[in-house]
Order: structure tokens, then C-alpha cells, then sequence
């Protein structure tokens, strides 16, 4: 019984926040360059911290201001990381 | 009177980040200038207050359903969706504010202030009011260390100091001290 009483609050709250939170991110929405998010995907999102930024999300932001060289990204050098951004950079 | 006593304690006697040592993280990350160490303490005394009252609802729930064991779990639940939110409320009213927290805005769901009220309310028994007004001691008085730290973080910037104090070392000691200073407040409110 209780088993199953953690298993429907949990999933009730769980709902519950996720719904809401969808509905705050569509309604507090901010345009964003699309490149952005096409470069985060090809990055390894271990937020290591090598390329000396905080986080992948912030070195994508840096190389698409072009204060980062692309292929700032260590742990993804072996995986060709920067030929991806360099692509990415290019299509536009 | 007692609602008084605890939010006024919760600011002085008992403030979070001096005496109780919680949230040291953003405490030394955002206290290098004063506007970052304003806007994240408003962050925090929001979410402070809206994770301490939904926490307390929930925790009615969770002892009706004898789920008590659950509350670690529901309230890190709790705070991590809040804390999201005003994430995505920030990225579009304040964006200026957004950059300047960077990665410590969704730190605020890991600090352990957060959590550490919430439980605080529950184990002292606290009715909603109480709650609230602790919620609202806590926050204000997270934001005093941290906006007083930053002051004096933004002086230190300029003091001749010996090599090896510069920087993060001679922040850490001065933190140390402001917290010595605030001992001179302990046992002035009985609770």
C-alpha cells in the first residue's frame, strides 16, 4: 500500500511540475539563434570546464560570438568535434 | 511576537550562511560585485519563500499518506522545479541578470540552504505563519552576508596584500572573520 501510495505522489508531483514548467517555458519563451542549440547537441555536454568556460552551453555561446577558437573543445577533439561546429557554423 | 523573535533571528542570530554555514558555494561565487550579489540574493529569498510554503503543504500530504521517508526526495523535487522556473523567468525579464548568475542560478537547487530551511521548518515544528516568516528571515539574511561580503570583496580588490593572500585566500579568511563578527549576536534571542 504504501508502495503504491509513493508511486502515485510521486508521479502526481512529477506531472504536475513538469506541466507547469512547460507551460512557463512557453509562455517566457526567448528567441535564440538556432545555431546554438545545433552546437550544444555535437558537444560531449560533460561541462568539463577545459575549454576554459563554464559549462558546453557557454563555450557554444563563446564560438558563436567568435570568442572562441572552435576547436576549443578538448575532450571532443577526438570525437571531431570541431569540424561539426565548423559545419554548423557554415550552414548557417 | 514569537513570528518576531524568528525572523529576526534568522536574519542575526542564526543567519544561514555566517552561523549555520549552509550555502557557502554562491556565498564565495557571486560575492565578487555587488549588483550579482543583490540580484541572486532576490533569486533566493524568492525561492527561499515559495519552496518553504509548498514544502510545508506537502509535508501534510506526505504524513496524511504516511509517506514521512519521502521527504528528502519530494523537496529537492520541490526545489529543483522553482528554481527552474525562475530560471526561465529570468532568461526573459532580466537577461543582463541571467549572464551576470551564469551557472549559479541553477546552482541555487543544489544549495543546501534551500533544503536545510525546508527541513528546519518541519523538524521545528513551525506552523505555516512561523514557516513564512522564517522563509523570509532566512532569505534577507542570506542576502546581508552575501551583499556585505561583496562590499568587502570590492575594497580588497584594491588592498596591498602579501602574495599569497590575494585573491580567494584572503576572501576565505575575511569570510572567517565576518562570521567571528556575527558570533557577538549568538544567545540574544532565546527560541
Amino acid at each position: 500500500m504504501v508502495f503504491v501510495n509513493s508511486i502515485i505522489l510521486l508521479g502526481a508531483l512529477g506531472f504536475g511540475f513538469g506541466t507547469f514548467l512547460a507551460f512557463a517555458a512557453k509562455k517566457f519563451e526567448v528567441k535564440e539563434d538556432p545555431r546554438l542549440e545545433k552546437i550544444v547537441e555535437v558537444l560531449p555536454s560533460a561541462n568539463c570546464g577545459a575549454c576554459g568556460y563554464p559549462g558546453c552551453e557557454a563555450f557554444a555561446k563563446a564560438v558563436l560570438k567568435g570568442e572562441a577558437p572552435k576547436d576549443g573543445c578538448l575532450p571532443g577533439k577526438a570525437q571531431g568535434v570541431s569540424e561539426k561546429i565548423k559545419k554548423i557554423l557554415e550552414e548557417g | 511576537m514569537k513570528v518576531f523573535l524568528i525572523f529576526l533571528s534568522a536574519i542575526l542570530v542564526n543567519n544561514f550562511v555566517l552561523q549555520r554555514f549552509l550555502g557557502i558555494c554562491p556565498f564565495l561565487g557571486v560575492s565578487k560585485k555587488i549588483d550579482t550579489a543583490f540580484g541572486m540574493s532576490l533569486a533566493v529569498v524568492f525561492v527561499m519563500l515559495l519552496a518553504s510554503i509548498i514544502t510545508w503543504l506537502l509535508n501534510g500530504v506526505l504524513i496524511l499518506m504516511g509517506l514521512g521517508f519521502l521527504k528528502t526526495i519530494v523537496f529537492i523535487l520541490v526545489i529543483a522545479s522553482l528554481v527552474q522556473f525562475v530560471e526561465i523567468f529570468l532568461k526573459k525579464t532580466s537577461p543582463a541578470l541571467y549572464e551576470a548568475l551564469g551557472i549559479f542560478l541553477p546552482l541555487i537547487t543544489t544549495n543546501c540552504a534551500i533544503l536545510g530551511l525546508a527541513l528546519l521548518n518541519i523538524q521545528n515544528e513551525y506552523s505555516l505563519v512561523e514557516t513564512v516568516f522564517h522563509a523570509l528571515g532566512a532569505g534577507i539574511g542570506f542576502g546581508l552576508a552575501l551583499v556585505l561580503f561583496a562590499g568587502i570583496r570590492e575594497q580588497l580588490e584594491f588592498a596591498d596584500m602579501p602574495k599569497p593572500f590575494k585573491g580567494l585566500a584572503g576572501a576565505l579568511i575575511t569570510a572567517g572573520i565576518l562570521s567571528m563578527a556575527f558570533v557577538g549576536f549568538s544567545g540574544m534571542i532565546k527560541l
